[in-house]
């Protein structure tokens, strides 16, 4: 059964076609990579289908409903309580101490947090002695993992995560996605990830390679570097592929 | 290098330098051009257009390093000097000129001014139709005295408080001469219709062949073939510097010395804006300049990072102030004079200047204006931009995207120092019971906001912070998120609760200070004045001689007293260099006690005869000799036979009858006092005399002009800052879209930021009227204490509600409007 389905979801920025007529199942309980040139309408198939963003034509269901007819506030209500959201610039509030961000979209969501799931998550992250601090006193990778435990905080159905290791170095990098990762394997999260780094993409169950607004095809479980070769030829290619 | 920090700065920075400079610019030149006419403006000269030069005798006193102070009185001249003058090489014609009030009384009273027949043609040529009075009862009238006067006709005149019936010998048509409205017969200086006796009786009516000023004339004109200045050299070189020689322009001051000396209220005026003025534009100047700076920290630190030396980022920040400033320079000026005019206008409107007296115009004000705008502005940029320049690079980089700074500890003392140290200063009211121990007050409150303008994020940090920390849990996320942005971003926050906590103070201290003096002399007057009429003539030019006795013998009267108000200088000695106070001082005899109470604390007012003085001083001693100067400079030594405490409603000195005889212009009462028997009312009347019930006369109690003068350029002061504010705030919102925008990615829905915006402007709203109340509240108290014998001022109540709702509704604007168009935007 599907998370998030998107049917026949088209983009636009003006000219410019971002998503062209995309169709795809999100299935829960897989850590689902999307990869793919600069251009290619991976961050906004991530934006369209957290409900950041609204698809100009096709629908995006989430959580049984079609975000395509909502209000903006009705799309953040429904937002809240089915996404989670990581961003490469962690978006965590410098004024908010870290438990403070951490309980913020459950206060936005008017219910009361649940103290025993954060704890265990911050826990898990290992940011327990870290919660009074404000974000600008945390290394990069702390910053990330507190906003995983953000994103987690109200037991999403999903989550998206925009080139989460973007800012990081290798070894925190490599500690987020084991957090990813340990996330689906034991919580069963869904989790959706766009990335350009064939190693971060490669612990990922299958990787969809995205070209021009559309998917290419879907790898399951490929190693970074049949993924770097890959994304090589999509990248040196000068005409679309599929594209019309 | 402009044109980069230019596009750095945005055009929202740019803006709010420009409106804060223009304001700031026109402030200045406008105070510029009061000061300025204050040392060097001039009444016209009219009725001695025709002289060449004016010999006066010296109508100002002088004081060590300090402007001289301006004699009210006219100062005579011994009549003996006009023949001397005359027999100068070069002068053709010698006048020894009077001027007395003089009126027609019946049918109408209209006011004039007397003069001796040798004076007729010091206006200029005149068209003189009829022959020259020469008797006691004859005058030549001006042609516009009196519509009706035809030669050879009988008219009424009060002359020099004398009545008598005259007749009209000859008309006299001055070209030019201007029609005066009835509003400004009470002004001093306004040009009235003359009236020419003979000398002879000009000097009877004058005062001047008997008594304290017999043989005195009040200036001489003298007439000469060649240029006056070569002649005024001349007559100087034969008198010394006994007196004053005046040609040209000067000779308006020589014409009215009561108008010339008027002038001296737009130094003190122009002295006590001079100090709020330059206080609220630098505050408001350094306060843009920091948000400006604030906005791009992150940028001044990449520049550093990628090569700018400290003294750039520092130049660089200079030039974006002063490229918003010059644009505001010129507009900023040009506003200046126009304010300045207006004032000028409400000034004459108020009566408290002549309207012979013209502003000066130059463009000094303005150069001084910008060149203190073009200091402030750098000096300000170059603190603003001391943080980030002067950092490493990197640590520059690192603490810009720290974005809640840890507000400084050193500036939080620096604030809560000051605002401690202006409650010593608040005090002085409780000691000086007068205007000048007064004019503290509300500057003290403005201080103690910039106070709390340094101390301020810490002092928001600590609240909000003890706010958040009692909190209840189910608060709605808005509310939460409101007291958590006031806590972290206390520099932010404290930077408007500091400017509208200025609103507030300004406006409590301003008014409520004026309003308090006003209840307090008020108080004064009512409980001093024991009279239940008061008698006055200011078309007369004064009260008839006989009017006193004529009312004691009135039917219902039970008792009555004369008396006038003059000015008196006390000389002192200050660090050894003489110094003068002037003040108002009312004139009364020993039988003004039962109809005055002055709150005699030692001695008392039946010892008002001779060359004495009542004195409200806490300090003074009866019996003790004080040295005076009278309004027209005569030096006396006068004993003080009693102390008073209602020197707010009546002045600081009281004269003895005896003592200022003969040293006022008029030499006329101003006012008569009367106590009715009973409740008989006043059977008589006179023509050209008005009847007021309660303390309306003396002049010494009534609202000083400087009041109305005050509270408008307080309007004005304020219009200034809170356009100022309110910029300054839409500008601290509008710069917020990426924390919105962060929020709205977490969850935020945009009906919950609206609501976390307008609870932050609440916060902002409340702490600002509590810091400006708190504040205040110290100055106000002790000034409540000190004039009203109770701990809170005086002042209409409405005043604080209307300041609240006024600061709540700037933070809610500048809040939402900014705020809905980011959200509309992200």
């Amino acid at each position: 059964m599907s998370v998030v389905t998107l049917g026949n979801v088209t983009k636009r920025y003006g000219e410019r076609v971002a998503l062209d007529d995309v169709s795809l199942e999100i299935p829960r309980g897989r850590f689902l990579a999307v990869m793919g040139p600069s251009g290619s309408g991976k961050s906004t198939l991530l934006h369209c289908a957290a409900g950041l963003d609204v698809p100009t034509s096709g629908s995006v269901v989430l959580g049984g409903v079609d975000i395509g007819e909502l209000t903006e506030t009705r799309r953040t209500v429904l937002r809240r309580k089915h996404v989670g959201f990581v961003f490469q610039s962690y978006n965590l509030l410098p004024a908010l101490t870290v438990e403070q961000n951490l309980t913020l979209p459950l206060r936005l969501a008017g219910t009361g947090a649940d103290r025993a799931w954060l704890r265990a998550l911050v826990d898990r992250v290992g940011l327990g002695d870290r919660l009074r601090h404000r974000p600008a006193e945390l290394s990069g990778g702390q910053q990330q993992r507190a906003a995983i435990v953000r994103a987690l905080a109200a037991r999403p159905d999903v989550v998206f995560a925009d080139e989460p290791t973007g800012a990081l170095d290798l070894r925190s990098a490599r500690e987020v996605l084991d957090l990813l990762r340990e996330l689906v394997d034991e919580l069963g999260q869904t989790v959706v990830m766009v990335t350009h780094d064939p190693a971060a993409a490669a612990r990922a169950h299958e990787v969809l390679v995205m070209a021009d607004g559309r998917p290419v095809e879907v790898l399951p479980q490929p190693s970074p570097e049949a993924l770097a070769t890959r994304l090589t030829s999509l990248g040196s290619r000068l005409t679309p592929v599929g594209g019309s | 290098m402009i044109r980069t920090a230019l596009a750095m700065a945005g055009l929202g920075g740019l803006v709010v330098v420009f409106c804060t400079v223009l304001g700031g610019t026109a402030l200045v030149t406008g105070t510029g051009v009061l000061a300025e006419s204050g040392l060097r403006s001039h009444v016209a000269a009219d009725r001695l257009a025709g002289a060449d030069v004016v010999v006066t005798a010296p109508q100002t006193v002088h004081q060590d390093e300090d402007l001289s102070v301006a004699l009210p009185e006219r100062a005579v001249l011994p009549a003996a000097l006009v023949s001397e003058l005359a027999s100068l090489p070069g002068v053709t014609s010698a006048t020894g000129d009077l001027t007395f009030p003089v009126a027609v009384t019946d049918p109408a009273v209209v006011p004039l001014a007397g003069h001796g027949w040798s004076s007729v043609t010091l206006p200029g040529a005149a068209s003189i139709t009829g022959v020259p009075p020469t008797r006691p009862g004859e005058v030549a009238l001006s042609a516009d005295a009196l519509p009706g006067a035809r030669l050879g006709g009988d008219v009424q005149l009060m002359a020099g408080g004398h009545p008598g019936r005259y007749r009209v010998t000859a008309l006299v048509g001055k070209p030019g001469a201007a029609h005066v409205p009835p509003s400004r017969q009470r002004d001093p200086g306004s040009l009235r219709p003359d009236a020419y006796f003979s000398d002879a009786t000009a000097a009877t009516l004058a005062g001047r062949d008997a008594g304290p000023r017999k043989g005195t004339v009040d200036l001489v004109a003298l007439r000469g073939g060649g240029r006056p200045e070569a002649l005024a050299q001349e007559v100087r070189r034969h008198l010394g510097d006994r007196y004053e020689v005046a040609t040209g322009a000067g000779k308006g001051d020589a014409e009215v010395p009561g108008a010339a000396a008027s002038r001296a209220l737009l130094l003190v005026i122009s002295g006590s804006l001079a100090g709020i003025t330059l206080l609220v534009v630098g505050f408001v100047i350094a306060g843009a300049l920091s948000l400006s700076i604030t906005r791009q920290r992150r940028d001044l630190a990449l520049l550093r990072a990628a090569g700018a030396t400290p003294r750039q980022v520092r130049g660089l920040v200079a030039a974006q102030g002063v490229a918003g400033a010059l644009l505001a320079l010129a507009p900023g000026a040009a506003l200046g004079y126009l304010l300045a005019g207006r004032f000028g206008d409400l000034l004459t409107g108020l009566g408290a200047l002549p309207a012979r007296l013209e502003l000066t115009w130059s463009p000094l004000p303005a150069v001084a204006a910008v060149l203190l705008m073009l200091a402030v502005v750098r000096v300000s940029a170059w603190a603003c931009s001391l943080r980030a320049s002067r950092m490493p690079a990197v640590a520059a980089v690192s603490e810009a995207q720290s974005e809640p700074r840890t507000p400084s500890p050193v500036r939080a003392r620096a604030g809560v120092l000051l605002i401690v140290a202006t409650v010593p200063l608040s005090s002085v009211p409780l000691f000086v019971r007068s205007d000048a121990g007064a004019a503290g007050t509300a500057l003290t409150g403005v201080l103690a906001v910039i106070g709390l303008g340094l101390s301020g994020p810490w002092l928001v940090q600590r609240g909000a912070g003890l706010l958040a920390g009692r909190l209840p849990d189910r608060l709605p996320a808005p509310a939460w998120l409101a007291v958590a942005n006031a806590h972290g971003h206390a520099l932010r926050t404290a930077g408007a609760v500091a400017a509208l906590g200025m609103v507030v103070t300004l406006t409590l201290g301003y008014t409520l200070t004026q309003t308090t003096v006003m209840a307090a002399a008020a108080n004064d007057l009512a409980e001093g004045t024991r009279a239940d009429l008061t008698l006055t003539a200011p078309a007369l030019g004064g009260l008839p001689r006989g009017l006193l006795a004529q009312v004691r013998a009135a039917p219902g009267v039970a008792a009555a007293t004369a008396t006038a108000t003059t000015t008196v200088l006390s000389p002192y000695r200050e660090d050894g260099r003489t110094k003068i106070d002037s003040s108002p001082a009312l004139v009364l005899g020993p039988d003004a006690e039962g109809l005055v109470d002055l709150g005699v604390t030692k001695g008392g007012l039946s010892g008002l005869t001779g060359a004495t003085i009542a004195v409200a001083d806490r300090s003074a001693v009866v019996g003790e000799e004080r040295p005076l100067i009278l309004g027209d400079g005569t030096r006396v030594r006068a004993r003080v036979v009693a102390t008073y405490a209602r020197g707010l409603g009546f002045g600081s000195v009281v004269l003895s009858r005896d003592l200022a005889a003969g040293h006022t212009t008029t030499s006329l009462d101003d006012a008569v006092l009367v106590r009715l028997a009973g409740a008989e009312p006043l059977a008589a009347a006179w023509p050209g005399v008005e009847v007021s019930k309660g303390p309306a006369g003396g002049g010494v109690g009534r609202v000083p002009p400087e009041v109305w003068v005050n509270l408008a350029l307080l309007a004005v002061l304020l219009g200034y800052v809170l356009v100022t504010v309110a910029n300054r705030l839409v500008a601290s919102t509008a710069g917020r879209g990426a924390e919105l925008a962060a929020l709205r990615r977490v969850g935020a829905t945009p009906g919950q930021l609206r609501a976390m915006l307008r609870g932050e402007a609440l916060l902002v709203a409340v702490a600002a009227v509590g810091g400006g109340v708190l504040l205040s509240a110290v100055p106000l108290g002790l000034l409540g204490l000190g004039f009203l014998g109770r701990p809170w001022p005086a002042g209409p109540g409405w005043l604080l509600p209307a300041t609240a709702l006024a600061v709540g509704v700037i933070a809610w604007l500048a809040h939402e409007l900014p705020g809905r168009r980011l959200l509309r935007m992200t």
